[in-house]
C-alpha cells in the first residue's frame, strides 16, 4: 500500500512545488547563514583557545629577570606549566617592501607557547626563523618561506603564520605581534634573561581564581603589573561578537517561525484543494496517520534537496565574512564543525516541513469520508469585503478574505522588513563608526600637535570657531589593577569639543571632579558621589570625585573626563594635542595652511574606532549579507501568499481569464492582493523596528553607550521601495504561472 | 450567414493508450439568433465543443469563425479581446465570487475589463428580476437566483454569443426552467445561444438540438 500510497500523493505539481521548494530553500538559506556566523563567532575563541593551547592567565609586567619572575610564579599553586616572553616594541619590520614600526616582537623561550600554527610550522632553534601573526602576514600578502626584516637582527625566514587568540588581530590591534626564539639571541651562557610577559597553565580550571588572587599577592614587586585570564579575553572579544550572534539567533527564529507559516499555510491550502484525494483515501482504507504520513513523507522528499540547497547557499555566502571577522578576532573558522549544526538544522528544517503538512492533513483525514467526497471545505463562510471594483482593489479583497493567512503574510513581512531595517541602520551606524568622529560625540574636526598655550593661536586662524588643549592619559585604577582608564581633559567645558550623553549626574565643574563612561562605572561600580583614583603610566595617581555618569563608546566606556590641572599635576610631561572646531563651512585646506605655518601637522579627527576599520567593515558586510537573505525571505512570504491565493482563487482567475482578463489585468489583481499586505506590514515594520529592535539591539550592543542605530529616513525609503519591487515581482511571477494553466483546468475547480 | 461555423474539429487528451480522441471532425453553425442545444452523453466532448468556440482552449485540427473572425488563428492577446468582447460565458458551477455581491458579481467584467457598462449591467439586474439578489452574498443566494447572476454576469459585454454549459446541472427543476426561459429571451435579442445539456427539458427549448457521438456533431 506504501507504494500506491506515495505514487499517489507524489502526483506531479511542479508549479507549486517549485514555490514550496524556494520557500524551504529561502528559509534554509537564512537558517545557513545564521548558523555559519553564529556558529563560527560563538564557538571561534574556543576553537583557538584550544588548538593555540592558550594559557589560563598570561601575566605581563615592567621587564625583569626571568630567574626572579620565575621564582615568584613557580610558587603559585595549581601551577601545570609557565612559559616566558620578552616582548619588545616597535621593531621596525619590513615585508614585501613595506615598513611598519608599531610593532611587537615576542620572544619566546622553551615551553609552551600559546598560539596556534595555521600555515608553516613553529619556530625550530634556527635562530634564523620567525612567525607571524595572520593579520599581518594577510594584509603584506606574506607567505611561509619568505623574507622578513626584524630590526637589526636582520632578512629572516617566516617559517609559520600564527593565530594568537589572547589578544585581537592586526589591523584592529595597532601592533600586530610577530615571535623570534630566544635561541636566535645571541644572550651570553649564564646570564639571565630578561622577560615580560608569564604565560601560566594551571592543572584545574575551576581553581583559577585562588591561583590569581596567590598571582596578585607574589606579583607584588613586579611592576606594571597587569593579569589577564582566559575568560577575561573570551568577554573581550565575545563583546564584539556577542551582538552579532544575538541578532542572527533572533533573526534565525524569525526565519524558522516565518517559514513554518507559510508552509503550514501552503500545506493547508494544498490539502483543502485536495479534500476529494483525502476522502477517497479514506474511503479505500487509509488510515488518518497513514494519510498525514503520506502528506509529510511527500513534502519530506520535496523539502530535502531544497534545504540541503539552502542551507548550502547561507553556509556559501556567509562563511567568506565570517572568516574575516574571525581573523581579525584571532579565531579560527569553524571547519568541518559546522556539519553537525547544520545537519541538526537539515532535520529540523525537513522536519518542520513535514509537521506543517501533516498536521492540516490529519486534521482533513479526521472528518467523514463522505464529507471529504463531497467537496467541503475547511473555510468557513466568505463574508462582503468592501472596496472597489478595479483589478486592485479586487486583489485587495482576494487577500484579506483570508484573514488569518494575511494577518501570518503580514507578520512575516512585517518581521522580516523590520529585521533588514535594522541590519541596515546597524551597517550604517558601523559604517558611520569608521569615518564619523560625530558618530562618537566628538565634535571637533581636526588636531593639531602643538604646546597647550598655543591653543589661542589656533583659534585665530580664519575658519577655526573653536579651540582647546586635549589630554589624553592611559592609566589604571587604582583599586582594581588590571582596569584600564582612559582619562581625556579639556580646560572649561569639555562638551564644547567631545559631549557624550549623560546618562546621571552632571558634568564636570570643578578641577578634582569627572565624568565617567557608563563602561567604567559598571566596571569599577561608579555612581555618582564616588571616587576615582588612577595610577597613570608615570607611576604617580590621580585622584577624582565621580559627579557624573556619560554613555561614551569610546574605549568600551571606560574613559573619564576631568579638568587638566589635576592631570597634569600627577603627570607633568602630560603633552596635548589641540583639539579644532571649525566655523560652518569653514575652508579646511586653508586651516590647515594656517596650522602648517604654526609649525603643526594637522590631522582629521578620528572615529573613535578607525584602527578598527576593517572589523567594522567586515561586520557591515556580514550584517548586509543578513539583511540580503532576509529580503528573500520577504520576497518568498509575498510569493507564496499570492501563489496561495492564485492556486485557492484559481476558478476565479479562470472565469475573469475567461471573460476576457488579460495578462495585465491580472497582474494588477494579484499586485493588489501583494500591496494591501506590504501596506499593512510597512508602517509596522518601520514601527517595529524604532520602538522595539533597535532599542533592544542597542542595550545587547553596548550597555555603556547611547547608539543611534534606528534606520535613517533613507534607508527606509530604500527598503519601503525594494518591498514594493518586490510585490510588483511577486505578482507577475504569480500572474505569469496563473496564465500558464489552461482556463479549463481552473474552470473545473468548483 | 452564419455568426458561428466551426469545421472539422478535432481535440485529444492524453496521450499513448490512455489517450482519447473526444472531438474527430465536429461541425457547427450556429445563425444569429439562434438557440442551438447541443447533446451528449457524459465525456462526449460537449463542454470542449464549448471551451474551442469561446476561445478557452484550442483545437487540434480544424478552423473556428465567429462573426467573420478566425479563431483558431488568433494569438494570445486577441484570444483576451475575443473573449472580452464577442462571449459570454454561463457554467454550471456558476463561478461567482463568493466575497463580492450580486451586483458586484455582475459588474466586476465591466470593471476589471473595460467589457460593456455598469449601466447595461444594473439594467441587466433589473430585467433579470434580481433587484432583491443584487446586494446579497452568493451563498445567501438560491442556486436560481446565482445562476441568473451568472447568466447576467455574462451578458455585461454586450456578447453576440453566449456558450452556456449545463447551466441548469446543478439547480432543481423549477430554478432550471427559469433560466432556460431567461436564455430563450437571450436568443430572441439578436443573440445566439450554445446551450450544451444532456437534459431533454433544456433541449426542448432549443431551435436546434444536435447531438456528439464519437467526436462528431449529428443532428439530434
Amino acid at each position: 500500500m506504501t507504494r500506491v500510497r506515495n505514487r499517489w500523493l507524489l502526483h506531479p505539481r511542479r508549479g507549486r512545488g517549485i514555490v514550496a521548494a524556494a520557500g524551504v530553500f529561502a528559509a534554509a538559506a537564512m537558517l545557513g547563514t545564521a548558523i555559519t556566523v553564529s556558529f563560527g563567532l560563538a564557538t571561534g575563541f574556543d576553537r583557538a583557545a584550544e588548538r593555540a593551547d592558550l594559557p589560563d592567565l598570561v601575566v605581563r609586567f615592567r621587564t625583569d629577570r626571568m630567574e626572579d619572575v620565575d621564582r615568584r610564579i613557580r610558587a603559585l599553586p595549581n601551577l601545570e606549566s609557565r612559559s616566558y616572553r620578552l616582548e619588545v616594541r616597535d621593531v621596525p619590520v619590513l615585508g614585501r617592501g613595506q615598513l611598519r614600526r608599531r610593532t611587537a616582537i615576542e620572544i619566546a623561550g622553551r615551553g609552551r607557547r600559546g598560539y596556534a600554527v595555521v600555515s608553516g610550522r613553529d619556530l625550530s632553534r634556527d635562530p634564523g626563523e620567525v612567525v607571524m601573526e595572520r593579520g599581518l602576514a594577510r594584509a603584506w600578502g606574506l607567505h611561509v618561506g619568505d623574507s622578513v626584516e626584524v630590526g637589526r637582527l636582520g632578512p629572516l625566514r617566516l617559517a609559520g603564520i600564527v593565530v594568537a587568540p589572547d589578544d585581537v588581530a592586526f589591523p584592529l590591534i595597532s601592533r600586530p605581534r610577530l615571535w623570534i626564539s630566544k635561541a636566535g639571541l645571541r644572550i651570553p651562557r649564564g646570564a639571565s634573561a630578561p622577560v615580560n610577559n608569564a604565560l601560566v597553565w594551571v592543572r584545574d580550571p575551576a581553581r583559577l581564581d585562588a591561583t590569581l588572587v596567590q598571582a596578585r599577592a607574589v606579583g607584588f614587586g613586579l611592576r606594571d603589573l597587569r593579569i589577564a585570564t582566559h575568560e577575561g579575553v573570551r568577554v573581550l572579544v565575545d563583546r564584539a561578537a556577542g551582538i552579532v550572534i544575538a541578532l542572527l539567533v533572533a533573526f534565525s527564529l524569525v526565519a524558522a517561525a516565518a517559514a513554518g507559516l507559510m508552509l503550514g499555510a501552503s500545506a493547508r491550502a494544498d490539502v483543502e484543494r485536495r479534500l476529494a484525494t483525502v476522502g477517497v483515501m479514506r474511503a479505500v482504507g487509509f488510515s488518518r496517520a497513514r494519510v498525514a504520513g503520506g502528506y509529510a513523507l511527500e513534502s519530506a522528499v520535496m523539502a530535502a534537496p531544497a534545504a540541503a540547497l539552502g542551507l548550502a547557499a547561507g553556509v556559501l555566502a556567509a562563511y567568506g565574512p565570517t572568516g574575516h571577522l574571525l581573523d581579525v578576532l584571532s579565531e579560527l573558522p569553524p571547519g568541518r564543525a559546522l556539519a553537525l549544526p547544520l545537519l541538526a538544522a537539515l532535520l529540523a528544517v525537513v522536519g518542520l516541513v513535514a509537521a506543517a503538512t501533516a498536521w492540516p492533513a490529519a486534521r482533513a483525514a479526521s472528518r467523514p469520508p463522505a464529507t471529504l467526497l463531497a467537496g467541503a471545505e475547511l473555510r468557513r463562510a466568505p463574508r462582503h469585503m468592501p472596496g472597489s471594483g478595479t483589478p486592485l482593489g479586487l486583489g485587495v479583497r482576494m487577500v484579506l478574505a483570508r484573514r488569518a493567512r494575511a494577518a501570518a503574510t503580514v507578520a512575516v513581512l512585517t518581521a522580516a522588513t523590520g529585521v533588514v531595517l535594522l541590519m541596515l541602520g546597524l551597517a550604517s551606524f558601523l559604517s558611520r563608526l569608521q569615518d564619523d568622529p560625530g558618530s562618537v560625540g566628538r565634535r571637533y574636526d581636526l588636531t593639531a600637535k602643538l604646546p597647550g598655550d598655543r591653543a589661542g593661536d589656533v583659534a585665530r586662524i580664519p575658519g577655526v570657531a573653536a579651540a582647546a588643549p586635549r589630554y589624553v592619559a592611559e592609566g589604571v585604577d587604582s583599586f582594581d589593577i588590571g582596569e584600564p582608564v582612559k582619562l581625556i581633559a579639556f580646560p572649561g567645558d569639555h562638551t564644547r569639543f567631545e559631549a557624550a550623553p549623560l546618562a546621571s549626574g552632571r558634568r564636570v565643574r570643578a578641577d578634582g571632579e569627572a565624568e565617567v563612561g557608563v563602561g567604567l562605572a559598571d566596571a569599577l561600580g561608579l555612581r555618582p558621589g564616588g571616587a576615582l583614583a588612577v595610577q597613570l603610566g608615570s607611576g604617580t595617581e590621580a585622584r577624582f570625585r565621580v559627579v557624573g555618569v556619560v554613555r561614551a563608546i569610546d574605549n568600551d566606556g571606560r574613559v573619564a573626563y576631568v579638568r587638566p590641572r589635576r592631570l597634569l599635576g600627577a603627570d607633568p610631561a602630560l603633552a596635548p594635542t589641540i583639539a579644532i572646531r571649525l566655523a560652518a563651512g569653514a575652508d579646511r585646506a586653508a586651516v590647515s595652511r594656517g596650522l602648517e605655518q604654526l609649525g603643526a601637522g594637522p590631522q582629521a579627527t578620528a572615529a573613535a574606532t578607525t584602527r578598527n576599520a576593517r572589523f567594522l567593515g567586515v561586520l557591515a558586510g556580514v550584517l548586509r549579507v543578513v539583511a540580503l537573505v532576509n529580503g528573500l525571505i520577504a520576497l518568498y512570504a509575498l510569493a507564496q501568499a499570492l501563489a496561495l491565493t492564485a492556486m485557492e482563487r484559481r476558478s476565479l482567475l479562470a472565469v475573469l481569464r475567461a471573460g476576457g482578463a488579460s495578462r495585465r489585468t491580472l497582474t494588477l489583481v494579484l499586485a493588489g492582493s501583494a500591496l494591501a499586505v506590504v501596506a499593512l506590514a510597512a508602517p509596522l515594520a518601520v514601527l517595529a523596528e524604532r520602538v522595539l529592535l533597535a532599542p533592544i539591539v542597542a542595550r545587547l550592543a553596548a550597555g555603556y553607550a547611547s547608539l543611534p542605530l534606528g534606520a535613517g529616513a533613507g534607508e527606509i525609503a530604500v527598503v519601503l521601495a525594494g518591498l514594493a519591487l518586490l510585490a510588483a515581482a511577486a505578482a507577475a511571477l504569480a500572474a505569469r504561472r496563473v496564465v500558464r494553466e489552461p482556463i479549463v483546468a481552473g474552470l473545473r475547480q468548483q | 450567414m452564419s455568426l458561428v461555423t466551426a469545421r472539422g474539429l478535432v481535440k485529444s487528451f492524453g496521450s499513448g493508450a490512455a489517450g482519447r480522441r473526444v472531438l474527430d471532425g465536429a461541425d457547427l453553425d450556429v445563425a444569429p439568433g439562434e438557440l442551438v442545444a447541443v447533446l451528449g452523453r457524459s465525456g462526449s466532448g460537449k463542454s470542449t465543443l464549448l471551451h474551442l468556440l469561446g476561445g478557452i482552449d484550442s483545437a487540434d485540427a480544424g478552423t473556428i469563425e465567429v462573426a467573420g473572425m478566425r479563431v483558431d488563428r488568433l494569438d494570445e492577446r486577441g484570444l483576451t479581446e475575443f473573449r472580452r468582447d464577442q462571449v459570454g460565458f454561463v457554467f454550471q458551477f456558476f463561478h461567482l465570487i463568493p466575497e463580492l455581491t450580486g451586483e458586484e458579481n455582475v459588474l466586476l467584467p465591466a470593471r476589471l475589463t473595460g467589457a460593456g457598462s455598469v449601466e447595461r449591467g444594473r439594467m441587466l439586474l433589473e430585467r433579470l428580476r434580481l433587484d432583491g439578489a443584487a446586494g446579497r452574498l452568493p451563498h445567501t443566494l438560491s442556486g436560481g437566483e446565482q445562476q441568473r447572476i451568472a447568466v447576467a454576469r455574462a451578458l455585461v459585454n454586450g456578447a453576440g454569443l453566449v456558450l452556456a454549459d449545463e447551466p441548469t446541472g446543478n439547480l432543481d427543476s423549477r430554478s432550471g426552467v427559469a433560466v432556460l426561459e431567461l436564455l430563450r429571451e437571450l436568443a430572441r435579442d439578436e443573440r445566439s445561444v450554445v446551450l450544451v445539456t444532456h437534459d431533454a427539458q433544456a433541449a426542448a427549448i432549443a431551435d436546434r438540438v444536435v447531438e456528439l457521438d464519437d467526436g462528431r456533431v449529428r443532428p439530434g
